[in-house]
């Protein structure tokens, strides 16, 4: 296995400038969303199928009743333990060596199972139109630039950040900075923490928050559905063993049915049954 | 194989409503189970192209999803007292229906075996009858909010899909019961022509249902069956 990477976010050093947006637009190839004016100075409400990062912009008045205005480059988490990979039916959703989870769109059936169990909401269903005019859907994501890591470069985010906001890196040495990032803000920022939730195995995008995660509208303790791990780690599975051990039944029934009926056919000349 | 001469009788056992509401639900349940199954195990992804890709899987699993919501409907409506009848056996228990479970397991198998005397549904049918409501319940409840997932909390949709996922598989594993007694084992198979024209065979009937055939003839909807040839019958019935 390569080396595990994650996306070091420190959001008490950036300036709000959307580089990040843009340079993700940019390398993805993908299509502006013009948006009506949503009251403040963010674009976008929550990321969506074209819009993989969108930097939130949150007026919070602090502990000391002063104002701050607090930023944060929000994109898919790659989770350890990611939810979206644990209920997608068609397994069009993987990790890759560098523990990032991407989606192959060859496999996706636009079921949208993913969507609705992201315990972050950073997954979005696209509708398509093919040569025939037909619709249909896939869902898309934050890849975190996975194709240009197999190149040896870093996410587009990352390397086009100009505050240093953004790190990629080796997963402890990133996680030891955050740690002592967060020491270091302490007395600005009594309630800053390192965000990577223990629900989900940990993340690849480790976040420096100036706040409490809900500031953000991020979850405090994220995890996997509960639903999703019983569905996906019980219910189906014992679903295929009781549809095997039902069709088992029969095909034995038969079996004997045949057997007991030969047998008695042979002691009896007239058959000897009075059941048809 | 010798059978009794009045076997050629028929008598009537389901109603055309019934007819209906069983053909529509056995036809909606297997649509579905197809349009789901490669879903459900990829081992059937294959079925993808034959249904017009996941998005024509995704539109027939929806118009099944709807014409699987109607047979209770199409019972209520037209065969109320049919449909009454039903709910009123369902959670009727006596001991003969345990006693039927341990003949019945000797007769699925083709063992020796003695019939005991049933209602209009057999223990076995009632037991179906219950998990097959259940089922409908958890899959129909958590149906729609998977299909309309932006009208519900996320949770419930969440929930939704474990349900649906519990509620299939209980459902087919019974399933595959109810349709091997149908349609292969070879002393309920009356029982399917029965559920397809509504009539079966008045000895089948009786045999099978003696209560509610007893009942009957004394309406005076049945004929009797107690005559010599039926005699004949019941010599043998112990070595059946």
């Amino acid at each position: 296995m390569a080396t595990e990477y994650v996306k070091f976010v420190d959001v008490t050093k950036c300036d709000g400038c959307r580089a990040c947006m843009v340079a993700c637009k940019n390398w993805n190839d993908l299509p502006a969303e013009p948006q009506d004016f949503l009251g403040s100075a963010q674009s976008h409400a929550k990321t969506t199928a074209d819009t993989w990062n969108v930097l939130q912009y949150i007026e919070h008045e602090n502990s000391k009743g002063n104002l701050d205005y607090l930023f944060r480059h929000s994109a898919c988490f790659h989770c350890t333990d990611a939810a979206c990979e644990k209920v997608c039916p068609e397994n069009a959703i993987s990790y890759t060596d560098f523990g990032t989870v991407v989606i192959d769109h060859e496999k996706c059936v636009g079921c949208g199972y993913c969507v609705n169990n992201c315990p972050f909401e950073v997954i979005s269903l696209k509708e398509y139109v093919d040569k025939n005019g037909d619709k249909y859907r896939k869902a898309n994501k934050c890849t975190m630039c996975t194709d240009r890591l197999e190149e040896g470069l870093q996410p587009a985010c990352v390397t086009t950040c100009h505050t240093g906001a953004m790190e990629f890196g080796d997963k402890a040495a990133m996680i030891k900075k955050a740690e002592e990032r967060v020491k270091q803000i302490k007395d600005r920022y009594p309630n800053a923490m390192v965000y990577n939730p223990q629900g989900v195995g940990g993340t690849h995008t480790v976040y420096v928050l100036a706040e409490k995660p809900s500031v953000y509208g991020l979850p405090e303790n994220p995890k996997v559905p509960t639903s999703a791990v019983i569905w996906k780690d019980y219910a189906q599975p014992i679903g295929k063993m009781m549809i095997g051990a039902t069709t088992m039944a029969v095909v034995g029934a038969f079996i004997t049915n045949t057997i007991i009926s030969k047998k008695k056919n042979g002691k009896n000349e007239d058959g000897g049954d009075s059941h048809e | 194989m010798s059978k009794p001469q009045n076997s050629t009788v028929k008598v009537r056992r389901f109603s055309k409503a019934f007819v209906w509401a069983h053909a529509v639900n056995a036809i909606s349940f297997f649509a579905l189970y197809i349009t789901a199954l490669p879903m459900y195990t990829e081992f059937f992804d294959w079925l993808y192209p034959v249904l017009g890709g996941p998005e024509g899987a995704r539109l027939l699993h929806r118009i099944f999803a709807v014409t699987f919501v109607l047979p209770t409907f199409i019972w209520v409506i037209f065969d109320f007292k049919g449909f009454k009848l039903w709910l009123k056996e369902l959670v009727t228990w006596k001991k003969r229906d345990l006693q039927f479970f341990t003949e019945f397991v000797k007769e699925l198998f083709g063992f020796n075996f003695k019939h005991v005397r049933q209602t209009f549904f057999n223990a076995g049918e009632k037991i179906n009858s219950i998990i097959q409501i259940f089922t409908a319940i958890l899959i129909i409840g958590s149906g729609v909010p998977m299909w309309f997932s932006e009208y519900f909390p996320k949770a419930v949709v969440q929930w939704g899909y474990l349900l649906h996922n519990v509620g299939f598989g209980l459902a087919i594993a019974v399933i595959v019961g109810h349709i091997y007694l149908s349609v292969v084992h070879k002393n309920s198979r009356p029982g399917y022509s029965g559920v397809v024209t509504g009539e079966v065979p008045a000895w089948w009937a009786k045999e099978h249902y003696a209560d509610w055939y007893d009942e009957e003839v004394k309406k005076g909807n049945f004929p009797k069956l107690d005559d010599p040839t039926h005699t004949k019958k019941k010599k043998k019935k112990k070595g059946a």
